[in-house]
């Protein structure tokens, strides 16, 4: 199965990821209103992008007491209809991926496949690819080691 | 995307007046640089004292700032020049602008000045003025970090110490790498007693055909990634020039008495000393250095000026005067011209150690940084240089004939242009005195481009040969036309067209991101008449403060001293030759032959309608 994966060392905290998602999403260049979020402070000189991880045990699905989330061939996916806009599922996210806009919320849906992020990137710094079955391990004992799952 | 407002502060009042952008003035100016120009010609009267509370001091973002649009980061920060008494405009990449235009802003216009020392924070539509008590004294770093502490994930643009102290090459930064560094911007702001404008805002830029904007921006993407120079520029950056023109042997060394240094200074020296490119907002070049001594760049500007111009080799030492500089808020390129100008005079007796309080000499780095240092802090003999090209008051009319500069700015280029004529033109005619960014058309380095190449790019009749004067006013009138137009959408030049390959982006593919993002229909010739309205806007504004056929000139050693060294050995601009290159230069910008518009030009500009 394909993954969203990020390669720091290759970011240039240039946000076309932020500005490719927004305008998708919603019409507009927004590097605020956007499943992807490029945090960077050239002070500090880091650049990092933050984006849902399509956990395999997620904690959105696990709290929303709407049904708003579900599952779907391993993309969590938001629906807005459902949605009361309570922002619990971003309070409680372990990797902060999900965005709060307004009244907004803006969650990685990896685009039907074809993420935009990953397309705009100039450098290879968003990759979608085939995740081995070691990734897909590691990664969900990461999972299960923030959240403390026993 | 077209809602974003003018905000007018005026600092004596401690008021703010928000007002919508005249339609008017967007379609003939489109934004950036040339709505800078015309709200500065409409606002400022003739003789305006540029460090008065008279002045103004604009800040404006490009009409596609702030976009998926690829490089499009900048804004324009537009003045009257307290270093050059002519137009004060400076360009900037970065953060600021695109956060600026989130929240609410496409242009804010500082006027008056303030009591006591303030800052300008701006948030989504609102503007206030606040008490920047705490950040005064304070360098850019400092500051910057200081802002983002207390206020969260702000962009900033501010002075340093050296702007709070006037100097006239004192310029606003933004993050640790960006300046709007020329015509002393930053003297102007400390002279209204503002450190700082910071913005955070969380407005978006509607798009109005957003699939359009995806596939064209998609298509540029790849056609500028597919050229064999992006992975030179995104690996090295500017640097590379330095090497260029060192091996033509047109590298301004020891102020120009040399034309040739040290090989040490070239760009693979200068990438061990880097961490990481990193870009600045929606840029896919990333030219910009992160280097291991805590700081970001060098530029080629300061590899040339602070390195081969003041006779130093050494990198790391280059490095640290540019971080320096950085921090101080001072222009690189000023500096290093300046501190050049006064070592020199010192070695031929013009200036002594009564003046100066010490020997100065060529390559002496602890020199050269104190000199920053105490001219940041206008002390003991730095008082003195921070006067920039004004200081020949001080030092004497025999000092002019050694000082790098035309219309008193310092020339920020390196490059000593003596040897290829369109660059000499193209830093004569700049609206803001001898600066490259305004036409340099770099392709004339590059000596074996075939002459249809050139000729498809400029016209008819451009020589092939660098050092030919034939037809070289049509490399620069294209060059300014086309530059002045991404400075009016806030794209960086390094995409543009001419400016550093004859593959990048022209008119119709600008034509097409406008279109796509703002549904505004341009032609070429239309776009094309947006570049030349913003020069001539901008010439009104010189001629305005006094300026002649006299001062779109050259510094007297590029006429009378041959360059002594390598490849150029021999070569300078020949007084007559120059003069018919400029005569020519001034018919096809439709100006008379003393380089006056004529009267029903100046109507026509005069009448743009609906000044906020």
């Amino acid at each position: 199965m394909k993954v969203l994966n990020f390669y720091p060392e290759r970011c240039t905290g240039c946000r076309e990821c932020a500005m490719a998602c927004s305008l998708v999403k919603f019409g507009e260049c927004n590097p605020r209103k956007s499943a992807v979020t490029v945090i960077r402070d050239e002070f500090k000189r880091y650049e990092y992008a933050v984006f849902c991880l399509q956990c395999d045990e997620p904690v959105c699905v696990d709290v929303c007491h709407q049904n708003a989330y579900t599952v779907e061939d391993g993309v969590v996916k938001h629906d807005d209809d459902r949605c009361i806009h309570c922002r619990l599922c971003a309070a409680m996210c372990p990797y902060s991926a999900i965005t709060v806009h307004g009244k907004d919320i803006v969650k990685c849906d990896l685009c039907n496949g074809d993420p935009m992020c990953v397309k705009y990137c100039a450098t290879n710094a968003l990759v979608y690819e085939e995740e081995t079955k070691e990734m897909a391990l590691k990664r969900k004992e990461m999972v299960e080691r923030i959240l403390g799952t026993p | 995307m077209l809602d974003r407002k003018i905000g007018i502060v005026d600092l004596s009042r401690n008021s703010v007046k928000i007002v919508d952008m005249p339609k008017d003035i967007r379609a003939k100016y489109l934004g950036g640089r040339g709505i800078n120009t015309y709200l500065l010609y409409k606002l400022l009267r003739k003789g305006v004292d540029p460090l008065s509370p008279n002045n103004v001091l604009i800040l404006g973002a490009g009409l596609l700032t702030g976009t998926l649009v690829p490089n499009s980061s900048r804004f324009n920060v537009s003045t009257k020049s307290p270093e050059t008494g002519f137009l004060g405009d400076s360009n900037c990449g970065g953060f600021f602008a695109p956060e600026m235009r989130y929240a609410g802003f496409d242009h804010i216009i500082l006027k008056g000045k303030a009591k006591k020392p303030r800052y300008v924070y701006v948030e989504d539509g609102d503007i206030e003025i606040r008490d920047a008590r705490d950040y005064w004294g304070m360098n850019t770093n400092d500051a910057q970090v200081s802002f983002r502490k207390n206020l969260g994930d702000v962009e900033v643009a501010c002075c340093g110490t050296a702007g709070e102290n006037l100097v006239r090459f004192a310029n606003l930064r933004t993050g640790v790498k960006n300046s709007a560094g020329r015509c002393g911007t930053g003297a102007v702001m400390g002279s209204k007693n503002v450190k700082a404008v910071v913005a955070y805002g969380t407005m978006g830029l509607k798009i109005k055909h957003p699939q359009k904007l995806l596939d064209v921006v998609k298509e540029v993407e790849d056609y500028i990634l597919g050229s064999k120079l992006t992975p030179i520029l995104g690996s090295v950056g500017t640097p590379l020039l330095y090497e260029v023109s060192n091996e033509l042997g047109a590298i301004r060394t020891k102020n120009s008495q040399l034309n040739q240094w040290s090989d040490s200074l070239n760009a693979e020296n200068i990438e061990k000393e880097v961490e990481k490119m990193i870009g600045c907002s929606s840029c896919i070049v990333h030219c910009r250095h992160r280097n291991k001594l805590g700081g970001e760049g060098p530029e080629y500007t300061s590899v040339g000026l602070l390195g081969a111009n003041v006779g130093i080799d050494d990198v790391k030492q280059v490095i640290e005067l540019q971080n320096i500089a950085n921090d101080l808020g001072l222009d690189v390129s000023s500096a290093g011209t300046i501190i050049a100008w006064a070592f020199e005079l010192f070695e031929l007796g013009i200036i002594n150690e009564k003046m100066t309080g010490e020997k100065l000499e060529f390559g002496n780095f602890e020199q050269a940084r104190s000199l920053l240092h105490d001219i940041a802090g206008r002390e003991g003999f730095g008082d003195i240089l921070a006067e920039s090209t004004q200081a020949a008051k001080k030092f004497g009319k025999k000092s002019e004939d050694y000082l790098i500069a035309v219309k008193n700015l310092p020339q920020s280029d390196p490059h000593d242009v003596r040897y290829i004529k369109a660059f000499a033109l193209g830093i004569a005619t700049a609206s803001r005195g001898a600066d490259h960014l305004r036409s340099r058309p770099t392709l004339e380095i590059f000596l074996r481009l075939p002459k249809e190449v050139k000729e498809r790019i400029y016209g008819k009749g451009v020589s092939p040969d660098p050092t030919s004067y034939d037809g070289k006013e049509k490399t620069v009138y294209f060059s300014d036309n086309i530059f002045a137009v991404v400075d009016c959408l806030g794209i960086c030049k390094f995409i543009c067209h001419g400016f550093n390959s004859p593959h990048f982006l022209d008119y119709p593919r600008f034509e097409a991101l406008l279109e796509a993002a703002t549904g505004m229909k341009y032609g070429r010739r239309k776009m094309e008449a947006v570049g030349k309205r913003v020069i001539d806007t901008e010439r009104m504004f010189n001629i305005r403060q006094g300026l002649t056929r006299k001062d779109d000139t050259l510094p007297k050693r590029y006429f009378d001293d041959p360059m002594p060294m390598g490849p150029t050995k021999g070569h300078h601009i020949d007084r007559n030759e120059f003069d018919a290159m400029l005569s020519r230069y001034y018919k096809l910008r439709g100006w008379d032959e003393k380089g006056m518009l004529a009267p029903s030009r100046v109507e026509e500009i005069k009448s743009v309608g609906g000044l906020p």
